[in-house]
């Protein structure tokens, strides 16, 4: 039979986003692929050259709707190397307590998204109903349901609300069972394991090779995590383990290993976020003043001439890293270079070619398990 | 409790990889030295530069012989007042991670007090400083890591540098049919509204114009 391309995108359920896949199909086999992407690329880096370090963060928030706050917090991570810049810990508690928030909101989205794709209409309505209980939290802290503008350079833009802590317990242990129906329900699916097992295999030194990252590496059995491979925050002092895979196969891991990495990795940030409202130091009822030295370091606002800043953070979708030059002109105002990575970015067109040889219907169970975001892609 | 990599790690980690660098490429302009960051918990870094022609080179021995297996990021700036040996800069993030094939039904829980010698995570930033001109040019590194093939894309999209042996350079994030020569984080290119008096005085925007107005957009 005659071989063709087809094009998926940039409008089409698979893409979760704005990117076009085009396919090179045998029948219904898949021969070839090729990703391209850039159809929102904003110019965030541009941008950011004419912004002092504080105006940075909107911007770094709006890369990725569905996780604002951790890629804001591994900006402000970059801004405080650039800078020198020692945080006090209660606001280091309270950033961990938000990416975590964070964290389970964006992997809700996910499974809400991938529900869709591989045919469990149900999912997207009960995860949308789990999400929205922690973006009220968040919402709570940064003042608005998506884009938080939340963390400063030297802590965090105001303190915990008083009663915050409670609704946080009562909240992440509800969704400690629901995490556990979500199982029930998926796990005795037939489609579910049907469309999920034997596809998209990806091996672990592949993957590391190519640049993947976070939970798809943790999915193909090795435990690496930037939280504790590159430390920062106080992920040390609080009670969690990295989620961890057995992949069933030599070919490494597959949606299935994804999927349940995933499941995993909520667990253990619901257990962190219970440890970490215990522990956070001063208090989880106490309320300090915006600006407090409890919760806002003083930060310089120029930067040295000829310094650099570089953060890695494990973001919801893998590793994300600033880099910042500082010192532009001698004003040192504003970075002279700032450079985003993405996870994304780099995953996008590994993921499209291990589909090779996959069938046409594989596509958007393989595409969806790597939880793909073009917001942070294109920048 | 979670783990972490200490400080005592990873300073031995750094130290190792400059020793090493030093061992095989001392005598020549190649410079490795540790650093620390200033954020979080001060974790120890390697810096090397490396001028252009011995790029490769260094790749291969990061690569082979010190484990660096991940290429995360490539940053490409443009000093156009920087003196005449100073045009551009190109800065490579690579990591070492700890991370192999399994076996079925098996997997890998490192426990990070207890990781030592290659296994220990490591970081590096490579620094290529390249002179005044209009084509700065670096030997593409993707035959060694395959994760550079598209941070080099994007590099030469959006700051103009060359990858000398890039199979497949294409537009990635800019459109397919941007013309040859614009790349829009080169600093001949300054975005329209650059202060905030500027929009303060003119809230309308009737008299404002592009700053690069007449150049190449």
């Amino acid at each position: 039979m005659a071989q063709m391309w087809i094009t998926m995108g940039p409008q089409h359920p698979m893409t979760h986003g704005l990117w076009t896949l085009r396919v090179k199909v045998d029948g219904e086999t898949v021969v070839d692929t090729e990703a391209e992407l850039g159809y929102i690329h904003r110019g965030v880096e541009k941008i950011a050259e004419s912004r002092d370090f504080t105006q940075i963060t909107p911007y770094c928030d709006r890369l990725c709707y569905v996780s604002a706050m951790t890629w804001a917090n591994s900006y402000i991570y970059a801004a405080e190397d650039l800078l020198e810049v020692d945080v006090p810990e209660r606001a280091e508690y309270i950033r961990l307590i938000a990416a975590e928030c964070q964290r389970l909101a964006s992997h809700l989205m996910w499974l809400g998204a991938y529900g869709p794709d591989i045919g469990s209409l149900t999912l997207m309505t009960w995860c949308m109903r789990d999400r929205e209980m922690f973006l009220d939290l968040l919402q709570e802290l940064g003042g608005s349901r998506m884009h938080y503008n939340y963390p400063r350079v030297g802590g965090v833009k105001r303190d915990i609300p008083v009663g915050f802590a409670d609704r946080l317990i009562a909240k992440v242990k509800l969704f400690e069972h629901r995490i556990d129906e979500y199982e029930m329900m998926l796990d005795e699916s037939t489609i579910w394991l049907v469309r999920l097992q034997g596809v998209g295999y990806a091996k672990a030194e592949d993957m590391v090779n190519a640049g993947v990252s976070g939970p798809n590496i943790r999915a193909a059995g090795v435990n690496y995590d930037v939280r504790w491979a590159h430390p920062y925050s106080v992920y040390d002092q609080v009670d969690w383990e990295p989620a961890v895979e057995k992949p069933t196969s030599v070919k490494g891991a597959d949606c299935y290993d994804r999927y349940r990495v995933r499941m995993e990795e909520m667990r253990q940030s619901c257990r962190m976020i219970l440890d970490a409202i215990e522990k956070i130091p001063g208090g989880k009822n106490t309320n300090y003043a915006n600006g407090d030295e409890m919760i806002l370091a003083k930060a310089p606002t120029r930067a040295p001439e000829g310094a650099t800043g570089f953060s890695h953070y494990e973001c919801t979708r893998g590793a994300s890293q600033f880099y910042i030059q500082g010192g532009g002109d001698g004003r040192g105002k504003n970075p002279y270079r700032l450079s985003i990575r993405s996870p994304m970015f780099i995953t996008i067109p590994y993921v499209a070619k291990t589909m090779i040889g996959y069938k046409v219907a594989d596509i958007p169970a393989i595409m969806g398990s790597f939880d793909p975001c073009i917001g942070e892609t294109d920048r | 409790m979670g783990m972490r990599i200490t400080n005592a790690q990873a300073d031995a980690a750094a130290e190792h990889a400059v020793a090493s660098l030093v061992d095989r490429f001392g005598g020549s302009d190649v410079g490795a030295t540790v650093e620390h960051h200033a954020n979080a918990h001060k974790m120890a870094f390697t810096r090397v530069n490396v001028p252009a022609q011995h790029w490769t080179a260094v790749a291969k021995h990061l690569r082979f012989d010190l484990g660096v297996n991940y290429c995360s990021m490539v940053t490409g700036t443009h000093y156009p007042e920087g003196g005449a040996e100073r045009g551009w800069e190109v800065v490579y993030h690579l990591m070492r991670q700890p991370v192999v094939d399994q076996a079925p039904h098996t997997n890998t829980v490192h426990v990070a007090e207890e990781l030592a010698g290659m296994d220990v995570p490591l970081e590096l930033e490579v620094v290529i400083t390249l002179p005044q001109g209009e084509t700065p040019t670096v030997p593409s590194v993707q035959n060694i890591w395959v994760g550079a093939d598209w941070n080099e894309k994007e590099t030469w999209d959006l700051v103009g540098i060359q990858f000398e042996g890039h199979d497949n350079m294409h537009r990635v994030l800019n459109p397919h049919d941007s013309p040859d020569g614009f790349h829009p984080l080169q600093k001949q290119h300054k975005i329209r509204y650059h202060d905030f008096n500027e929009m303060y005085d003119d809230a309308q925007g009737f008299g404002r114009k592009p700053t690069d107005e007449g150049r190449v957009k």
